[in-house]
């Protein structure tokens, strides 16, 4: 691998729903089954991604031990902690290899318990372009929904950004406006399109048609789905010979290969 | 009043206000609907359309944006930033993101801040609420009437349903749990178990004219009013109706 040649960077977005934890989760394994070194990043408080990899789900956030406070009462990395130590110590593995490393999860005490952590992570993603050894690593962030941590640059680590869509107006109006802004905020970054939950023929074409976006991956409406979400356990485990999981092969084919080669 | 609607993405939340609030209109109540989400789609399922909708105008960015002297009142934002939607329906959107860096969205014109300071006064506000559980941990003890918590029987939605109800009960006098897309017996199960025995629980069958109107951008009680689901929803209002002060 040449100098400037780096894995894949995504982000995954969409409207609540979509079905972002789902692809970002299947996605995630399925490359590191293909032998690539895979780093979720889960940004969103509730648990989604971890139950859709098969993860456990600590009950601290495990990076709240990588933050302090200064005297301003401002949190920062402790000394020595950047983004290769963090994921070397704070990451969580999940089914497949696949590294997790996570804001942490909300509790009826609200955002005080992941404050630490909340901070750390931030500020590690700013960092983790800068990390030589992370270059060949596949970075895979599941957002929450919605609009905002996309504009509070949350993903700034993405080369592209991957929207989930459903045929439905609010997941396609939402998509349009996270699209809109990601471009101001990223302006190198790529845009590709997966719709999800297809039942009609049309339906990935109108989503195309209405986003001008590259479609990437067309997703059927699958029981296989509906059940493992269900259970709360991953698709791949669950129900492997799902259409759903070809489907998000074929996406994993469509990213660069070529960059991907391990050096 | 109040009623505000909860749940995590993609439940039906949306959905269910637009509808409740569509046929609490019909019982002749003054109705407000305030789209107290960030990513705001109330307009959709009220029925004013996709595209109207992404063009209406929130009352934080509106007051930025200079478009109107500052109204300090907040009914003042209500009557300027507010429009009509069908059956005489009021809706107001309090803040949307839709740019980049945009500022603290708690500080200034918060969706929360509207919902708090909103009297009722005689009408009935519905807040429909952003998704997760966030929003309800910001709502002040005692400031809403009833919680409707959103629940489909999958793991991911009740994970955010049973600390809603958790936290609702320090929030609300009443809280009501809105089972949707439920299929059978064993999806009905599921959501019980998840919220508990306690907790007041309307089924809202899974529902193909719900599915219609999400794809055609159009409101569910205009595509099909005696769908099962839609009649489900409508029941609920009128539970809710008999609540309120008579109009």
């Amino acid at each position: 691998m040449d100098a400037t040649s780096r894995a894949p960077r995504l982000a995954v977005v969409g409207k609540g729903g979509a079905g972002k934890s789902v692809v970002a989760a299947t996605l995630a394994r399925l490359l590191a089954r293909r032998g690539h070194r895979v780093l979720a990043l889960d940004s969103d408080t509730l648990p989604g991604l971890s139950l859709s990899l098969g993860a456990d789900v600590p009950d601290e956030p495990p990076l709240n031990a990588a933050a302090e406070q200064n005297e301003q009462g401002r949190w920062h990395l402790k000394r020595g902690i950047g983004p290769v130590r963090a994921v070397q110590r704070f990451s969580t593995e999940a089914p497949d290899g696949v590294r997790v490393l996570q804001i942490g999860k909300t509790d009826r005490r609200g955002l005080q318990p992941v404050r630490p952590s909340h901070n750390a992570f931030f500020q590690i993603i700013h960092r983790i372009d800068d990390a030589p050894s992370l270059r060949d690593w596949v970075i895979l962030g599941d957002l929450p929904a919605g609009a905002r941590q996309t504009a509070f640059n949350w993903a700034p680590y993405a080369q592209r950004f991957l929207l989930v869509v459903e045929p439905t107006w609010q997941s396609m109006l939402t998509a349009r406006r996270i699209a809109r802004i990601a471009r101001t905020m990223r302006e190198d970054a790529d845009f590709s399109l997966v719709v999800n939950k297809v039942t009609a023929e049309d339906d990935a074409e109108r989503v195309q048609e209405f986003l001008d976006i590259p479609l990437t991956a067309v997703v059927p409406a699958d029981e296989g789905v509906r059940s493992a979400e269900r259970a709360g356990v991953a698709l791949l485990d669950h129900a492997p010979d799902s259409p759903v999981v070809d489907a998000i092969e074929r996406l994993a084919d469509t990213l660069d290969v070529a960059s991907m080669q391990r050096s | 009043m109040k009623i505000v609607v909860a749940g995590k993405g993609g439940v039906g939340k949306t959905t269910v206000s637009g509808t409740l609030a569509r046929a609490l209109a019909r019982t002749g109540h003054e109705v407000l609907a305030l789209d107290a989400d960030t990513n705001p789609m109330l307009g959709v399922s009220l029925g004013v359309g996709p595209e109207q909708t992404d063009l209406l105008v929130a009352v934080r960015q509106g007051l930025e944006t200079g478009e109107t002297e500052h109204e300090r009142s907040t009914e003042g934002f209500v009557e300027r930033f507010g429009r009509d939607a069908p059956d005489g329906v009021r809706l107001v959107v309090a803040s949307r993101i839709e740019q980049a860096n945009p500022g603290c969205m708690c500080c200034g014109v918060s969706p929360e801040g509207l919902l708090n300071e909103l009297e009722s006064d005689g009408k009935i506000i519905i807040g429909d609420l952003e998704a997760g559980i966030g929003t309800v941990l910001r709502l002040q003890e005692g400031q809403a009437d009833v919680v409707v918590i959103v629940a489909q029987p999958t793991a991911k939605s009740l994970n955010v349903a049973r600390r809603a109800v958790e936290m609702a009960a320090d929030k609300s006098a009443l809280t009501i749990v809105v089972a949707n897309r439920v299929r059978d017996e064993s999806d009905l199960a599921v959501i019980r178990e998840a919220v508990g025995d306690d907790c007041e629980m309307v089924i809202v069958p899974d529902d193909a004219a719900i599915a219609r109107a999400d794809r055609e951008g159009r409101a569910a009680i205009d595509v099909d009013p005696d769908s099962p689901g839609v009649r489900a929803i409508v029941g609920l209002a009128d539970r809710l109706a008999a609540m309120a002060v008579p109009a």
